[in-house]
């Protein structure tokens, strides 16, 4: 737990140490590393959804000029996968998606190994393929994995079946009942939301070299720890035998929250004895996203005049394209988001990762979270308008508070979102409404409650205390742009030991150096990362005020840590300095260092409710959005008037930081509900294939956030703090959604909402919603349990 | 063939396929890594460099085009210790994060402010529409640009 | 490396540009800004065959506005187009087609020759905008030079051969006030969803005494709109309605399902542009 006299020296706007370098093109990112030793990879990929590899001949490739090495899918046997192993690295015998790689070329320049491409002898015969989740769940549908059964499980406790990747369910108390009172009223929602592609503009690359005898991979990801065991699992080695180190990365996102291409360069390596580098070009960065994913959203409540919602059931199915991936862990997330926000009586959601032959799909920044609480804000405002109660209304008396339990049945300490939803109405008020600036063209506001969870897991950090009295903070944190490693945690580490964030190093991210941890998302770091540091520190300062007590004769419990000196307590310049403890420290036992660890603290949720979650109770953190919004009804285009954000940030570290990931987390959101689309054509390949047709917000397209940070709500990182960087994008589709449904009077149903979908919005000719695969009863649509 | 050209003050002479994109010769062949490979479509202006003081997209700029020419690359740009006024500004407004585009977002603001110096924070939006970034949501960089142009006005 | 062909040629007269492109036997690609072969690899497409760089040849970018007409070399690029034609009310919409395409540093790269010459590119800003200013294209080939009406050049430009170059834009200023409105999904800087360029003369007493009207990106090749121009003729620019006589009309596109918007919401923006361009020419010709 955090000493909180510390903490108000933690709080400061400590700026960001890389932005020198960043600034002025100095900073090298995993693809700027080059040089005329290093040989570049390029992979054969598939242009056809669903195939069978009738011929593979590399030799000829072999030939052309500048060829070190190839390698193909009997190189890279292992599977590896999210809680399944089903996926391979480099198809063998059958390829499930447009894109897929099939074979990888290192040679000395890309425009070698590109034109080496050309030389495979490959023929495809194609199969019949299952491109929405409409065609996977149909009755005899193709299984994307006929073997799905021999696969090796690694997280226990999930129910498949055909092409039923993963599916969640929660089941709390007796929704029958409640559906079948006479006193409610029902309500029921359809909701469909298509992908979106993360753009970092690093793309993912890695650099391997085969050193020693072990592998050594400069990756840009978000999770060394993961890269490292899947190329194990992939190149079957022992862990040990895998080194990964992540320079500065280009943002991620999420995208990177997965092993890609990590394991071809590693094998190239070995294969050619040289450094072998892999970086997607831009179309292969975006036709092989792993993308947030499309999803499919039935929810039906049983609600009384008041609004208490008595039965609430849901059916979400997540498309995970050609394999697992995250969407398998990815449903465990809907018990908390779709069934997060109000209070509920009885309860069951089905969540269900659905194959389908198509590019996966992977995390994107408050993953899942974004589209279901789209649906499930939508779904409010549909029942506040059929009980006739004003939707604010609805959410004030209806919202989760003190001692209320989740989905799961967990129990929620304080208030919160009703506090957060009063901060709101001043915020609100303070600036004003923009309706004026609409002119003829059709308003809407609209103000939306979100609910995520703070991932937590397992951290480790070490911390050396130098002779000069700075300290080295190690971990495998990993700096994607976010800033956790330049400001949260040296300023974390900096109040524990009394000394200048400046004098806090923080080593970037090698598995050889630091403990195992889960990687940066999720909002994880500044909590998990910064618990494990706090950790390290405390035996640091313990090991530091041990030997200061003998120096200065002074109980330890009377000694501080200040302005990098240990001082009697009230007595300003009093004690000794950091550096000359640390070298008496030195000539009695040695160097000073400590290292801390943390994991998951023991939420407990309701025994027996939940079934395939690998997250079953959580620590919630909330969002309140509003949104006011002009619609030209010539275009259909949508025009952001104001942007307003109420986040619980538990404690904010450093608020300038956090106001960079609020306005960069809500421009991220107006990308997602209203510019960017992604299609996907007969052949099973995304139409938007760079920034041209991949439409991201432009500077026109963003408005300045107002904001206000929602401080002192329960929570378990470092000073009380929250990860701020996930839930800035939360709700804003759920926000843009309901403000075009009250500016238009229509029901929006789905995402993105393009000029064009809003043009057929308006003039009432979207099409229905085809939602027969999932059935109006909610048990059809769970695999048959024991 | 050969193509004549100065980098940053220098004469070079390159050999390579005179259809390679300048950005490809500058980050391959010289290790100027500074200008950023993002899009390759001239939208995201991560790659942008001055030819003869105008920016421009170094993706689309084959290198056999440009014999004579006087291309500054963002290393170029600072010298030394000494960084322009808007680098130094998105220092000290703290609006970075991933940072591959502000070497791009640099090229493209310092001939604007020399041509504009007094943009309202549209205009310099509308000269950003080229310039795509990821992780800020751009407000907070026309907040620093915005710094720069009004503390101009008050010296002058 | 030493065997491989010359893959750049930079001729420094149009005569040897011609020569360059039509006396090879491997293949040639004309080069003018490069914004558009430069993106085949986005397009999925490679970049081969010997580029011939246009850039050399002198006076092939300068921009001549004399009184009875406006002559641009095919070599000039949109942002010095954008700047050369503004404040000539009647070149306005070529001025504003050059001047709000895409975003600024394409405009300092794309030439209005290349633009033109590019047959699939069907969101053309400047293609339209020369439509309603009646332009004629300078043409030089083997044979000599020759000018070309700007729907002729549209409608033969796939198949006028290799060895042809365009070098000049010639358009006659016969008109009063012209203007072009355009669509984009975002706020700025895209290729338009749909755009119109109108160019008008207009009678004392306020009536439209001519109007060309030319559509751009809604089909694959922008066309003048001929039942909207005529309907025009004769009515008081002050009576408004536009929008609602472009919907009288509006039967006359087929729209283009692409990426990011299928052909009907093309179709649909026309009665809106129409009413922006109009309401617009009402303004600066009052």
């Amino acid at each position: 737990m955090s000493d909180q006299s510390f903490a108000d020296k933690a709080v400061m706007d400590f700026p960001r140490r890389d932005a020198h370098d960043k600034v002025t093109g100095r900073t090298r990112f995993t693809v700027d590393i080059g040089g005329s030793e290093v040989l570049h990879a390029a992979l054969l990929r598939s242009d056809h959804a669903s195939a069978r590899i009738i011929k593979l001949d590399v030799e000829p490739a072999r030939k052309m000029p500048g060829v070190r090495a190839i390698a193909t899918g009997s190189d890279v046997p292992g599977r590896y996968g999210i809680g399944i192993a089903d996926y391979t690295l480099l198809a063998k015998d059958v390829v499930r998606y447009h894109g897929e790689p099939i074979a990888a070329i290192a040679a000395d320049t890309l425009e070698q190994a590109r034109a080496a491409l050309d030389a495979i002898e490959l023929e495809l015969e194609p199969l019949p393929a299952s491109l929405t989740m409409a065609d996977s769940l149909a009755e005899n549908a193709t299984l994307v994995h006929p073997d799905w059964q021999d696969y090796e499980v690694l997280f226990e406790g999930g129910v498949r079946g055909g092409n039923i990747a993963w599916e969640a369910t929660v089941e709390r108390g007796d929704t029958d009942a409640a559906f079948a009172r006479e006193d409610v009223t029902i309500v029921e929602g359809f909701y469909e939301v298509g992908r979106q592609s993360h753009v970092p503009f690093e793309p993912r690359a890695a650099v391997a070299s085969f050193e020693d005898g072990r592998y050594h991979i400069h990756a840009s990801t978000q999770v060394p720890w993961t890269v490292r065991t899947v190329t194990a699992r992939v190149l079957g080695v022992p862990e040990s035998h895998v080194r990964v180190t992540v320079p500065t990365v280009g943002g991620g996102f999420g995208l990177k929250f997965d092993a890609s291409i990590e394991p071809c360069a590693a094998v190239l390596a070995r294969m050619t004895g040289r450094p072998v580098s892999i970086i997607n070009s831009r179309r292969e960065e975006q036709m092989t996203c792993l993308s947030r994913e499309n999803a499919e959203i039935r929810i039906r409540s049983a609600v009384t005049s008041e609004g208490e919602i008595v039965g609430r059931e849901a059916t979400v199915l997540m498309d995970c394209g050609a394999y697992g991936g995250e969407q398998v862990f990815l449903t465990t997330m809907t018990t908390h988001t779709l069934g997060g926000n109000y209070k509920l009586g009885a309860v069951r959601i089905c969540s269900r990762a659905v194959y389908t032959n198509t590019p996966p799909n992977g995390a994107f920044r408050a993953c899942n979270g974004v589209y279901n609480t789209f649906a499930l804000e939508r779904h409010t405002d549909e029942i506040a308008d059929a009980i006739g109660m004003d939707r604010m209304e609805f959410r004030r008396r209806h919202v989760l508070g003190d001692q209320d339990i989740s989905a799961t049945g967990q129990v929620y300490d304080g208030d919160v979102l009703a506090p957060m939803l009063e901060r709101m109405e001043v915020l609100r008020a303070k600036s004003g409404s923009r309706k004026d600036l609409a002119g003829n063209r059709f308003y809407g506001e609209a103000t939306t409650v979100g609910t995520w969870l703070i991932f937590v897991g397992p951290s480790a950090a070490t911390v050396n205390l130098n002779y000069d009295g700075s300290a080295t903070l190690v971990t495998t944190g990993v700096e994607l742009g976010q800033g956790t490693m330049m400001q949260a945690l040296p300023q974390i580490v900096a109040a524990n030991l009394g000394i200048a964030p400046e004098d806090v190093i923080v080593k970037t991210a090698d598995t050889d150096a630091a403990g195992r941890d889960l990687g940066v998302g999720g909002g994880r770091t500044t909590v998990s990362i910064g618990a494990a540091s706090e950790a390290a520190c405390t035996v640091v300062r313990d090991k530091l005020l041990g030997v200061a007590s003998e120096i200065l004769q002074t109980p330890k419990k009377d000694l501080v840590l200040a302005r990098g000196r240990i001082e009697i307590k009230g007595r300003p310049g009093s004690g000794t300095t950091i550096q000359q403890v640390v070298a008496e420290a030195e000539s009695r036992f040695g160097p000073i260092s400590g290292s801390g660890s943390f994991t998951t603290p023991p939420f407990e949720c309701m025994p027996g409710c939940t079934a395939g979650h690998f997250i079953d109770a959580i620590e919630p953190v909330f969002a309140v959005h509003n949104c006011e919004l002009a619609i030209d009804p010539d275009t259909g285009k949508v025009d952001i008037l104001a942007y307003r954000v109420v986040q619980d940030v538990g404690r904010a570290l450093n608020p300038r930081a956090i106001h960079g990931q609020i306005q960069g987390g809500v421009v991220q959101g107006f990308g997602y509900a209203l510019h960017e689309e992604i299609t996907i054509n007969e052949t099973g390949a995304f139409d938007q294939t760079g920034f041209e047709n991949y439409l991201l917000p432009l500077a026109t397209d963003s408005i300045p956030v107002e904001f206000d940070l929602y401080e002192g709500a329960p929570a378990v990182g470092p000073f009380g703090t929250k990860g701020a960087g996930e839930i800035p994008i939360l709700n804003v589709a759920a926000a843009i959604g309901c403000a075009v449904a009250n500016a238009t009077g229509k029901q929006v149903s789905s995402m993105p909402l393009t000029p064009p979908k809003i043009a057929a919005l308006i003039d009432d000719c979207n099409p229905p919603l085809q939602h027969d695969h999932i059935s109006p009863v909610w048990s059809e649509n769970t695999i048959e349990r024991k | 063939m050969t193509t004549s050209l100065m980098i940053n003050g220098e004469e070079r002479s390159l050999t390579c396929d005179p259809r390679t994109p300048l950005v490809d010769v500058l980050r391959n062949e010289l290790r100027l890594t500074g200008t950023r490979n993002v899009c390759r479509e001239g939208y995201c202006g991560a790659c942008s460099v001055h030819v003869d003081g105008k920016p421009m997209s170094s993706c689309l700029l084959p290198v056999g085009t440009l014999e004579g020419r006087d291309i500054v690359t963002i290393e170029g740009i600072s010298q030394g210790d000494k960084l322009d006024v808007i680098q130094q500004a998105f220092i000290d407004l703290d609006v970075i994060q991933c940072g591959m585009c502000f070497p791009g977002m640099v090229m493209t603001l310092r001939p604007f402010l020399r041509d504009n110096p007094s943009p309202s924070r549209d205009a310099v939006k509308f000269a950003l529409v080229g310039n795509v970034c990821r992780c800020t949501g751009y407000e907070r960089i026309i907040d620093a640009v915005m710094s720069v142009v009004d503390a101009t006005e008050v010296t002058e | 490396m030493a065997d491989l062909p010359n893959r750049l040629e930079r001729p420094l007269s149009v005569a040897a540009a011609i020569a360059a492109l039509s006396g090879k036997t491997n293949k040639v690609v004309p080069v003018a800004g490069a914004t558009w072969i430069m993106r085949a690899g986005s397009r999925g497409e490679k970049i081969d065959g010997t580029f011939v760089d246009l850039s050399a040849i002198p006076d092939l970018s300068d921009i001549d506005v004399a009184k009875d007409k406006v002559s641009i070399g095919a070599m000039a690029t949109q942002d010095v187009i954008a700047k050369g034609l503004a404040g000539h009310a009647d070149m306005a919409a070529l001025m504003m087609a050059t001047g709000y395409t895409a975003n600024p540093a394409i405009r300092r790269a794309a030439t209005i020759g290349g633009n033109i010459c590019t047959a699939d590119f069907a969101a053309s800003d400047i293609v339209p905008a020369l439509l309603a200013l009646d332009a004629e294209v300078e043409i030089v080939s083997p044979d000599g030079t020759s000018l070309m009406s700007m729907a002729e050049f549209l409608s033969t430009r796939r198949s006028l051969g290799r060895a042809v170059l365009v070098t000049r834009i010639v358009i006659p200023r016969r008109l009063q006030a012209s203007t072009h409105s355009r669509i984009t999904l975002r706020k700025a800087g895209d290729y338009p969803v749909a755009n119109l360029s109108a160019a008008i003369t207009v009678a004392e007493d306020r009536t439209i005494r001519t109007a060309a009207v030319a559509v751009g990106g809604v089909e694959p090749v922008a066309k003048r709109w001929t039942g909207f121009e005529n309907a025009l003729i004769g009515r008081n620019l002050e009576s408004g309605e536009f929008r609602e006589i472009a919907g009288n009309y509006t039967d006359e596109f087929e729209g283009r399902d692409d990426t990011g918007a299928p052909g009907w919401y093309r179709v649909r923006l026309l009665p809106a542009l129409a009413d922006r361009a109009f309401r617009f020419l009402t303004k600066s010709t009052a």
